[in-house]
């Protein structure tokens, strides 16, 4: 996923999202690599978001291998700053990855 | 003199170092295109990327409260006008304003918060940022999160300033001030 998201209802804009990443962890799946780089998040997408880091955490308590690379611009600490406020409240590796 | 006296406008305008600024209902599709004008302004402004973001963020989290909120009494389209400015200060630092018409009890709860949010520091305001969105949903907050004033809060360089105008009925112009 990459690119800015402030929609009024982020929810509809990230509920397929989240209902695919919990059907794909709840069959199927022993892994999942997530790969971000995400630019501005407006408060309802970064509640979102979080649900998708919850259903992550969840999967990796029960043994799954998920991880997160998150891509971030080194001019803009904002975006490190966010990333590193997701990453407080997961134990999975979750990579923050700065770049030119 | 002609009326609307555009000169003394933009003298006000230049007097109060407004960059941009709206009056009237605010659409969904206003505030992204208004958020890419302010976008361009602050990268012609050569503002750092971290406080042309804070910038932004003040600024849709302002219009999207006042949207949610609009929606959360139904109002009626043409009562969803708002007010936004994004001026500098003295110090050349960024405020984002925007106020709105409010039901005069929804006025003064809006400002108890925003008055026990200025008695938070930094690392408070994070604790009760991470609390609120750890809450589940509240399908009355039409998608917001209650995130937005907190998120603000923790943007800002001061505390919000808030004001809450009354004109004697039922309503009252409420409008909430950023320094960034």
């Amino acid at each position: 996923m990459q690119g800015d998201s402030y929609p009024e209802n982020a929810f509809e804009l990230f509920g397929e999202i989240i209902q695919w990443v919990e059907d794909y962890l709840a069959h199927s799946a022993d892994s999942l690599r997530v790969e971000l780089q995400l630019l501005y998040l407006n408060t309802s997408s970064i509640k979102a978001m979080m649900d998708i880091f919850d259903l992550l955490e969840d999967a990796h308590v029960k043994g799954c291998a998920v991880s997160v690379k998150w891509h971030y611009d080194k001019r803009n600490e904002r975006l490190a700053e966010l990333a590193e406020e997701f990453k407080e409240d997961c134990t999975f590796p979750f990579l923050i990855a700065s770049h030119e | 003199m002609h009326s609307p006296d555009l000169y003394a406008l933009r003298e006000n305008f230049n007097r109060e170092r407004i960059m941009l600024c709206f009056n009237g209902p605010i659409s969904r599709s206003l505030i992204e295109e208004i958020g890419n004008a302010l976008k361009n302004y602050l990268a012609a402004d050569q503002a750092l990327p971290a406080a042309a973001l804070d910038v932004f963020a003040a600024y849709i989290e302002m219009t999207q409260n006042i949207r949610h909120y609009v929606a959360r009494r139904g109002y009626p389209e043409v009562e969803t006008a708002a007010t936004v400015v994004i001026s500098r200060d003295e110090r050349g630092r960024y405020i984002v304003s925007a106020g709105n018409l409010v039901e005069v009890g929804d006025g003064h709860a809006v400002m108890s918060r925003i008055n026990a949010l200025a008695t938070l520091d930094k690392a408070a305001l994070k604790a009760v940022y991470k609390e609120q969105l750890r809450k589940p949903r509240d399908p009355a907050l039409t998608g917001g999160a209650g995130l937005g004033l907190l998120d603000i809060a923790r943007k800002a360089s001061e505390p919000l300033q808030a004001a809450l105008i009354e004109h004697g009925d039922d309503r009252a112009f409420f409008s909430l001030r950023a320094v960034i």
